[in-house]
């Protein structure tokens, strides 16, 4: 007997193995619940899942969705409903990042200790204010979608960090999500909250970082001058302007948007300063709002030789821009060096408030991106820009430093850029504003900027 | 239903789903604290006094052997003694020695024996150059090893009685929360037919209990009481899956009751299984071949055959067949060792199986095969040799049907494209209803799980963990998994090494087919599609359930124990 009781140890293996996988099973099912509870493939979200969830608001108590009796409303407004999809959602999950994918657990009140069908009374649906004007993001649609626009636009305050103003097209309207047949690109990135989750090369706009490395790095920098003939030969290659600015410093150089200024600045800072001052700035990093993860921008010279090294200070190269994170930028620049943290969720109410949903936090700074003399320089070089070169009347009424760009993009197009803040007291508002294929910044991108910041102000303001 | 009245309704539902898994819990724990407790002490049965120097050995287990070798149960350190030479034995009518073909023989008052000879208190037994004298136990002071299972010195665990009551309010709890589905909630029309079902179902397990204490004088309901605790929650899942489907269920747990206490009465002499082997293999690839020529398809595996309107899985019931062949007492180890016919007819059932495409239920069968083969011969290398020609006959099959591997491509990937819509869809729906259940249900009949293909069996686990939640879910996997621990600790309680070897076996074959059941629904094996035990939907499943419980059941000692009282000994209980 005793061999026998000795050979059916086998049998615990047996036993072992299968305790392990039931743990694997159990742990496997607990983290990752989040998750697959809310993937589309749920039949109890899917089909009629929002039924009951939770409402959201804009940041003025205006219904932006709501469930009532059972079917999922959006607001009365088309502009709206447009304006507002990328961040509230639709009926599918098919815009990722927005408030209806990231935050459905909490919408339909999920957490994974009652599992999903608690009986109505016990339902602990939450509502969320969003930090947006609704009203804002339909006019600063209207203004895109009246140009044919597609791209990113997004205003927030950079003392608390709200977002005020975010507009991503093409756009659909969430009662009739657009059916998208094979190889049809009219939609191409229509689920892409481009403000979040989408980058372009930021062209000139990328000249702010260059400059803040050369003001802290070079002695005679930002007051050396330069001649500018219009075009140069720098690593083996032409880098040109749009024409020939003579003797210039880099106030002047930022404000007529030199690129052999800022080249030659980077070809003499060296890949290894351009890099860490690139990182610096946020590029190469991970950021989030949230859950939210914000689209990284990238900037990489390890392999890149003088030319390449030249076209990446002027946002050229491989270089590449996330729309909210040069806002991010603009708002250190507007705050002394470190940038506010830009959040969305405003307010969130329940019974019993257990889900993860939190509201964001006001007045959160990110970390130093630079020096707060090299900000002041670059906020007065880029406050010159807008008032000796394009004119305050071009922000109306507001007192605005900014800087564009017009980036080549690799088929032959051109994204026009403009990022900056407004420098009045009673109203911080920093934007980026990225229109694919607008040619010239200052034509396509500074007025959607303009309509933004006009749009977004009373928001802060108060009036 | 609005106002307090839904109110008071939707908090009795939360209740409810909270209240049923901890009482899940709680039977459970009742069930292996009874299986601990209520035990006699480990003493030994007989002792051997050696005439030379006067040394008492005690004789601890019901079969024994005797030899020079280490791990004899009887070591006898004597060079003329073979190193298995004999096997001692217990039967209900007396003590038995065996010669286990030594080299210098057995002999009973001076007389060499062959075959199984009777011995008696007093007798001398000689083997090689040492005698022994057959004495009771009681004179025997020394020490004796125990379980770490088993607790004998407690007191006595939860009564057999109130293990029930508290099932039968589990069974009554469970069918209020199958009554108070979200549309009824809603609705406030309450259908009570569930309850019909829960008094058959109570009604059969009452029966049972009374039948098997009053009849069959038995005190122990253990097995049988968790037997009826997972067929409650297999009930309750099916009754808002379909009527039909529920009433075989119960029928099939009334059949498979009949098959309990007939295995039980047949397995209580193991000589006379091995008198019936040869039946038993002539049956049980007889069905397997019935099967294959009348066999139907469902869910791509044709191991069906419908006999006047009913749907039977031979290789259910040869699951049986397979343990009671496979398992052997300690004097048949002893002297036949050759497991040619056992391994003849493995390899027989395994192919066939295979044939009908059945490759869940042929892994279930080779790998209890293995440890059968195991722990008959203690053998690695027979083990390796079969899992290496089971990996080279895969390998031929592969290469010649190669889209056979296709029904594996989905494993570990089933949330990916295009998997999730095909091969991956039932195993990542799934995952997504376990997640929406949480750790306490949606309630019973609110799930989604039951829409997908074979939710009443092969995903079963997903309906469990959405409907009931993973604490019930996980609960009842334990406590199947837990039989083998407890099948082990009574290896050498049990009254002969068939007992042993069979109830090892069955608890072993019911966790691997548990895993293939919950892991392969739940993507961390492949989706093979076999049962849950007593749980998912199939007569012939819940009967070979009850069979292969039986064989756990038959191993412990208490299960005969009316019958064995008084010899040699005064104090057996």
């Amino acid at each position: 007997m005793k061999k026998v009781l000795t050979r059916s140890l086998l049998t615990w293996f047996l036993a072992l193995a299968f305790f392990a996988g039931l743990g694997y099973f159990v742990v496997r099912l607990v983290t990752n619940a989040n998750e697959w509870a809310q993937l589309p493939m749920n039949a109890h979200l899917s089909a009629n899942g929002l039924a009951r969830a939770g409402a959201i608001y804009d940041r003025n108590g205006v219904i932006l969705a709501e469930s009532v009796e059972g079917e999922r409303l959006y607001n009365e407004d088309e502009r709206i409903r447009r304006a507002v999809l990328h961040s509230v959602g639709d009926d599918s999950t098919s815009i990722a990042t927005s408030v209806q994918s990231m935050y459905r657990n909490e919408l339909v009140g999920y957490s994974f200790l009652l599992g999903l069908g608690l009986p109505e009374s016990f339902r602990s649906t939450e509502d969320i204010t969003l930090t947006i004007d609704a009203e804002a993001c339909a006019k600063v649609y209207d203004a895109m979608a009246a140009n044919d626009y597609k791209g990113a636009a997004v205003v927030y305050n950079y003392k608390t960090g709200e977002i005020i103003c975010k507009v991503s097209t093409p756009t659909y309207d969430p009662y009739s999500p657009p059916e998208i047949a094979e190889g049809d690109d009219t939609w191409e990135g229509v689920y892409l909250d481009k403000v979040i989750s989408a980058s372009y090369p930021p062209g000139s706009t990328f000249k702010l970082i260059t400059a803040a490395a050369a003001i802290e790095m070079i002695n005679d920098s930002p007051d050396r001058y330069l001649y500018c003939e219009g075009s140069s030969i720098i690593g083996g290659e032409y880098v040109t302007c749009v024409e020939p600015h003579n003797e210039i410093d880099m106030t002047m150089a930022m404000a007529d948007s030199c690129n052999i200024y800022f080249a030659e600045l980077a070809v003499e800072l060296g890949a290894p300063t351009m890099e860490s001052y690139a990182e610096r700035f946020g590029f190469n990093q991970s950021f989030s709002m949230g859950n939210i993860d914000i689209k990284k921008s990238f900037y990489d010279v390890k392999k890149a030789d003088d030319a390449g090294l030249a076209w990446s200070g002027v946002g050229q190269y491989t270089d590449m821009a996330n729309p909210l994170h040069m806002a991010m930028i603009c708002s250190a620049i507007a705050n002394g060096g470190s940038p506010t943290m830009p959040y969305m969720i405003k307010d969130v109410s329940s019974i019993f408030n257990i889900g993860s949903l939190t509201a964001g936090k006001s007045g959160q700074s990110g970390r130093d991106m630079m020096k707060s003399s090299t900000a002041n320089k670059l906020s007065d070089m880029m406050r010159t820009t807008v008032r000796d070169h394009y004119g305050d009347s071009t922000f109306g009424e507001f007192h605005v430093a900014a800087k564009t760009g017009t980036a080549e993009v690799g088929d032959g197009t051109e994204d026009g850029w403009v990022v900056g803040f407004v420098t009045d007291e009673d109203c911080p508002l920093a934007f980026a504003v990225c229109i694919e294929n607008g040619g010239f910044g200052i034509s396509s991108a500074v007025p959607i900027a303009r309509t933004a910041i006009e749009a977004s102000a009373p928001a802060v303001r108060g009036y | 239903m609005n106002g307090f009245l839904g109110f008071a309704f939707d908090l009795a539902v939360v209740i409810l789903r909270v209240v049923i898994p901890l009482l899940a819990v709680l039977i459970i724990v009742q069930i292996y604290s009874s299986l601990r407790h209520n035990r006699r002490n480990e003493r030994p049965l007989i002792m051997l006094w050696d005439e030379q120097d006067g040394r008492a050995i005690p004789v601890l287990y019901w079969e024994n052997s005797i030899g020079r070798s280490r791990l004899s149960d009887i070591y006898i350190n004597d060079p003329a003694v073979s190193r298995e030479h004999a096997v001692l034995l217990r039967r209900d009518d007396g003590w038995i020695v065996t010669d286990a073909d030594s080299k210098t023989g057995v002999f009973v008052n001076g007389e060499r024996i062959s075959g199984r000879t009777h011995v008696y208190l007093n007798d001398r037994l000689r083997l090689g150059s040492s005698t022994f004298v057959i004495k009771r136990a009681e004179e025997f002071m020394g020490r004796t090893r125990r379980s770490w299972f088993f607790n004998v010195s407690g007191k006595n665990g939860v009564s057999q009685k109130l293990l029930l009551v508290l099932i039968t309010i589990f069974q009554f709890l469970v069918t209020c929360e199958a009554c108070l589905t979200e549309e009824v909630l809603k609705s406030g029309v309450i259908d009570l037919t569930p309850f019909g079902y829960f008094l058959i179902l109570a009604g059969l397990m009452w029966g049972e209990y009374l039948i098997t204490s009053l009849a069959f004088k038995r005190v122990n309901f253990e097995i049988e009481a968790l037997a009826f605790l997972l067929t409650s929650v297999g009930i309750a899942l099916s009754i808002h899956q379909s009527a039909k489907q529920t009433i075989v269920q119960l029928i099939a747990a009334a059949a498979g009751i009949v098959m309990f206490q007939f295995m039980i009465k047949f397995l209580e002499d193991p000589d006379r299984v091995t008198r019936y082997s040869k039946w038993i293999y002539i049956g049980s690839l007889g069905l397997l071949l019935i099967n294959i020529i009348f066999g139907q398809t469902k869910y791509g595996a044709a191991n069906w055959i419908v006999i006047a309107g009913v749907s039977v899985q031979p290789s259910e019931i040869v699951k049986i067949g397979f343990i009671m062949v496979g398992a052997a007492s300690l004097d048949q180890l002893q002297t036949k060792k050759n497991l040619f016919a056992f391994l003849v007819f493995s390899a027989l059932c395994v192919g066939a199986l295979a044939l009908m495409g059945d490759f869940g239920t042929a892994l279930i069968f080779f790998a209890t095969f293995l440890l059968i083969s195991f722990m008959r011969s203690g053998d690695f290398k027979t083990l390796i040799l079969a899992v290496s020609s089971a990996v080279f006959a895969s390998l031929i099959v592969l290469r010649f049907k190669p889209y056979i591997l296709d029904r594996f491509n989905a494993w570990g990937h089933c949330f990916e494209e295009p998997y999730v819509w095909d091969t991956g869809f039932q195993q990542a729906r799934t995952l997504i209803y376990c997640a929406s259940g949480g750790l306490f249900g949606m309630g019973i009949g609110n799930g989604c799980c039951t829409s997908l293909a074979a939710s009443e069996s092969d995903i079963v686990i997903g309906v469990v963990c959405e409907e009931m939640g993973l604490i019930i879910a996980a609960a009842m996997a334990v406590a199947i998994g837990a039989l083998v621990f407890y099948a082990r600790a009574i290896t050498t309680r049990s009254r002969s090494t068939f007992y042993s070897i069979s109830a090892c076996c069955a608890a072993g074959l019911l966790v691997i087919q548990l895993s293939l059941n919950i892991f392969g629904a739940t993507d961390i094996l492949p989706l093979t599609g076999v049962t849950f035990p007593f749980i998912s939907a199939g007569g012939s499943s819940m009967i070979s359930c009850w069979a292969l419980f039986a064989f756990i059941k038959a191993a412990d000692e208490r299960t005969y124990a009316i019958k064995k009282a008084g010899l040699f000994s005064s104090e057996d209980r």
